[in-house]
């Protein structure tokens, strides 16, 4: 069974490029525009891998994270944050609050999907 | 000639003449006789010996009687006028019984004792403005001192009179700036020459000037490395002539260099991005107007939307790097010792009875504004405590790679993101300009956020910038630790026996501590100085609750130690004797264990010192420095500053007793861990560990 994907972004034109990218690699993708979206979609299926922004509508990719993290079902999923915000006190946040990689924007997509097929290689 | 001398001259003289005059009418005699009656001559001779002698006689005794009544006395009188004068002022007056001079003597005794009284007079009257003049200057050593400006006061000549600290960390002087040298040699001429010209002018003027005597002033040190600016005040004497100026001034450097590179950054956010941003929009423009264009026309238009985007992010990337840099704030950021920012929201918050404010572990150097920290943290304690109902609070700084956390802890649950984000937007109580908590964050370029701490426990995480440590007087200087010392036979502990022995070590309560001595030979005279320790309960360093005390030695701080410790004389002249002190410290110690790095060496001056004071400690003992040598066989570099480098703590503010005793704490707790991991978790295994190190070291000293 493919891998599946969560897409966690309020900004159609990335959402475009992350999902043809992700299918491409073989992977199913799911999108969520905001944070209680994306919990709802958690919650009705657990995806492997999360791409979350964190600047996002109604509950943001800190408070989706901590959430997910506080879920004993919930520990294997890999969280990848996308974000604007670029500052080591972010980084440190983001990953203090239960994220497992941190990505600035703009990114280059070809790292981003070797990245991406690489974590989930090693997790099957 | 001194009265005698000159009273011996004259009857010398007198006598002479007396003598020459008998002689003389005796020869005449002699020679008119006549010749019948010449055998009277022998007669006449006989007489006129004998009258010369009798003369002589008189004369003489006559000289003695003056010199023995009123010459010797008035010489006598001189030495005791020239003793009062010139060697004791209290010196009595003593003239031979039989003198002639009169009242004379009592004449001068008393002209000598209303001298003394005007000298008394006179001399507590400099006393007393002496006193004055000094607590003055010394108010304004202080004054100087404090200031965070340079001051330097200079005369007309710009010789340097008078300068503080800090004017010596500004114009990064190693040493002494030294009085009396020109100030050129300092600071770069033409500006100061500038400066004073004009306020001389101004006080030449007939107007008063708004500014009064005082004019803005920029300059650059002699090797042009550093902006200096500041103000100059002229200095006058009482009819109003310049005498001299006073400088005070900051350094600008930074602030200058941050501004500047701001400029540019914001030029090549704007105008450098233009170029590129044109380029990517003409080729997208291109490639989407023409669909029908053929594949190899296609590739070039590519590759400059590739080309152009990658440019933009590598761009992008470099300007973010650079603006996080920039520290210029319009806010008061200064260095910030954690444990004053934490007291100050402590004693804020002590009012408030329903919440319970400790503080805990290592404090550490910090940058920020002191205000608004206290009232966005006194504010999020507050929101705490009405979303959970946590009433008991830990405040901890936590140094981490690149910045400084102020951790608050309270038993409970993490505060979710969403919750603590709508904290972020309420205005703080006391603030100007109506600033919430977001905006501090902002200033600060940081964010908080909330933990899980430990098992049961939940923590907000503030991040802030450690200290810049501007100037030299904070930097480190890593100065010789003292020998390791044994002494074998207090440290071959037994077991503890009693009930604490098997208890984990983790579950006791310790007091860590450490002195400070005028010398290493506790049995060769040497004395404790300073004494501090801090209990650690439960895990925590107790912060709030230190031991520190300045201790008179009764004896001489040899200059030599000062440089260890820094305390002076001066500085325990009215302090408590140790064995005031050392009783206090056993209230303070109670049944907990002591800790102590080196312990031997501090436990040596307690132990002779117990007899004195009336208490014994007789409290089980634990030597960071022996575990440390247990755990780490591997390395020969057991001093405190090594230990606490190898355990990743931070090492400030050491060689106070204090500094040490909360360095050591935190090195204790650390270790705990790993003596859990290899294996010991009793105290009783604790004391075995170290005395196997003692042993070996023992073995090793017998050899």
């Amino acid at each position: 069974m493919a891998k599946s994907i969560l897409v966690v972004e309020d900004e159609p034109n990335i959402v475009l490029s992350l999902q043809f990218l992700m299918k491409q690699a073989g992977f199913e993708v799911r999108v969520a525009r905001d944070g209680e979206e994306a919990l709802r979609e958690v919650e009705s299926r657990a995806p492997d891998l999360i791409l979350l922004d964190v600047m996002i509508p109604k509950r943001d990719g800190y408070d989706v994270c901590q959430t997910i993290r506080a879920n004993p079902d919930w520990q294997e999923i890999y969280i990848i944050m996308l974000t604007a915000k670029g500052r080591d006190v972010d980084r440190d946040k983001g990953l203090s609050l239960g994220a497992n990689d941190y990505v600035t924007k703009p990114f280059s997509t070809r790292d981003l999907t070797e990245k991406v097929k690489h974590i989930l290689s090693d997790a099957a | 000639m001194s009265p005698r001398l000159f009273l011996v001259a004259c009857f010398a003289a007198l006598a002479v003449a007396a003598l020459a005059a008998v002689a003389a009418g005796t020869i005449l005699i002699d020679r008119n006789l006549p010749p019948e009656v010449s055998y009277v001559s022998n007669i006449v001779i006989v007489y006129g010996g004998g009258i010369m002698f009798l003369l002589v006689a008189i004369i003489a005794v006559m000289w003695a009687y003056l010199d023995h009544a009123v010459a010797q006395p008035l010489s006598t009188l001189v030495r005791n006028i020239q003793t009062i004068l010139y060697a004791n002022p209290e010196h009595q007056i003593e003239v031979e019984d039989a003198h002639q001079l009169g009242a004379l003597p009592q004449a001068v005794e008393e002209l000598v004792h209303q001298l003394g009284v005007a000298r008394t007079r006179v001399n507590e009257a400099i006393a007393e403005a002496t006193t004055r003049v000094e607590e003055q200057k010394r108010q304004l050593e202080t004054i100087l001192r404090e200031l965070h400006e340079g001051v330097i006061v200079c005369n007309l000549n710009h010789h340097i009179l008078l300068y503080n600290d800090c004017a010596l960390d500004l114009l990064h002087v190693g040493g002494q700036l030294g009085l009396n040298r020109s100030l050129f040699s300092f600071t770069n001429r033409q500006p100061i020459l500038h400066a004073l010209g004009r306020l001389t002018n101004r006080l030449a003027g007939q107007e008063a000037h708004p500014e009064g005597l005082t004019v803005p002033f920029v300059c650059a040190s002699t090797d042009g490395r550093h902006t200096l600016e500041g103000r100059m005040g002229l200095m006058l004497d009482v009819e109003g002539n310049p005498t001299g100026y006073v400088l005070s001034f900051r350094d600008k450097t930074e602030e200058l260099a941050a501004l500047g590179l701001r400029d540019r950054l914001l030029r090549e956010s704007t105008e450098g991005l233009r170029g590129p941003v044109g380029n990517l929009r003409a080729a997208a423009e291109i490639l989407v107007a023409h669909p029908d264009m053929a594949a190899e026309e296609q590739a070039p238009f590519k590759q400059v939307v590739i080309n152009e985007a990658n440019f933009l992010t590598t761009r992008l990337e470099t300007l973010a790097t650079h603006y996080r840099d920039v520290i210029t704030s319009h806010w008061p950021t200064t260095d910030i010792y954690s444990a004053n920012l934490f007291n100050n929201l402590m004693r804020r918050l002590r009012d408030e009875r329903h919440l319970e404010v400790v503080m805990t572990g290592i404090p550490y150097w910090l940058h920020g504004d002191s205000y608004t920290l206290v009232e966005v943290l006194d504010m999020l304690i507050h929101q705490v405590n009405q979303h959970s109902g946590a009433d008991t609070f830990d405040l901890e700084a936590v140094a981490g790679e690149r910045h400084v956390y102020l951790d608050v802890i309270w038993k409970g649950a993490p505060i979710p993101a969403h919750e603590l984000d709508t904290w972020l937007d309420r205005q703080l109580e006391d603030a100007f300009g109506r600033l919430t908590i977001r905006d501090v964050l902002e200033h600060h370029k940081t964010d908080v956020w909330s933990l899980p701490h430990r098992e049961t426990r939940a923590q907000l995480r503030l991040p802030l910038p450690p200290a810049v440590q501007q100037g030299a007087k904070r930097e480190r200087r890593r100065m010789p630790s003292r020998p390791e010392f044994y002494d074998f036979d207090l440290f071959r502990q037994q077991p503890d026996l009693t009930e604490i022995g098997d208890r984990p070590l983790k579950s006791l309560t310790y007091v860590v501590f450490d002195t400070e001595t005028t010398g290493l030979q506790p049995s060769g005279g040497d004395e404790i100085i300073s004494i501090a320790g801090v209990r650690v309960v439960n895990g925590r360093i107790l912060t709030g609750e230190s031991f520190e005390r300045l201790v008179d030695p009764g004896r001489v701080i040899p200059r030599d130690s000062v440089r260890f410790h820094g305390i002076t004389d001066d500085m325990v002249k009215d302090k408590p004797p140790i064995h005031v002190v050392l009783p206090q410290f056993r209230e303070f110690v109670e049944d907990s264990v002591l800790v102590a790095h080196n312990a031997a060496f501090d436990l040596k001056f307690l132990k002779i010192k117990e007899e004195e004071a009336g208490v014994r400690f007789d409290n089980p003992v634990l030597d960071t420095l022996l575990l440390s040598v247990y755990l780490h066989d591997y390395t020969q570099k057991h001093s405190l500053d090594f230990v606490a480098e190898r355990f990743g703590i931070e090492v400030r503010g050491r060689h106070t007793a204090l500094g040490d005793a909360l360095v050591t704490a935190g090195v204790l707790l650390k270790m705990l861990d790993v003596l859990e991991a290899r294996g010991i978790t009793t105290l009783n295994q604790a004391i075995e560990a170290a005395n196997s190190i003692v042993e070996v070291r023992a073995r090793q000293a017998a050899f």
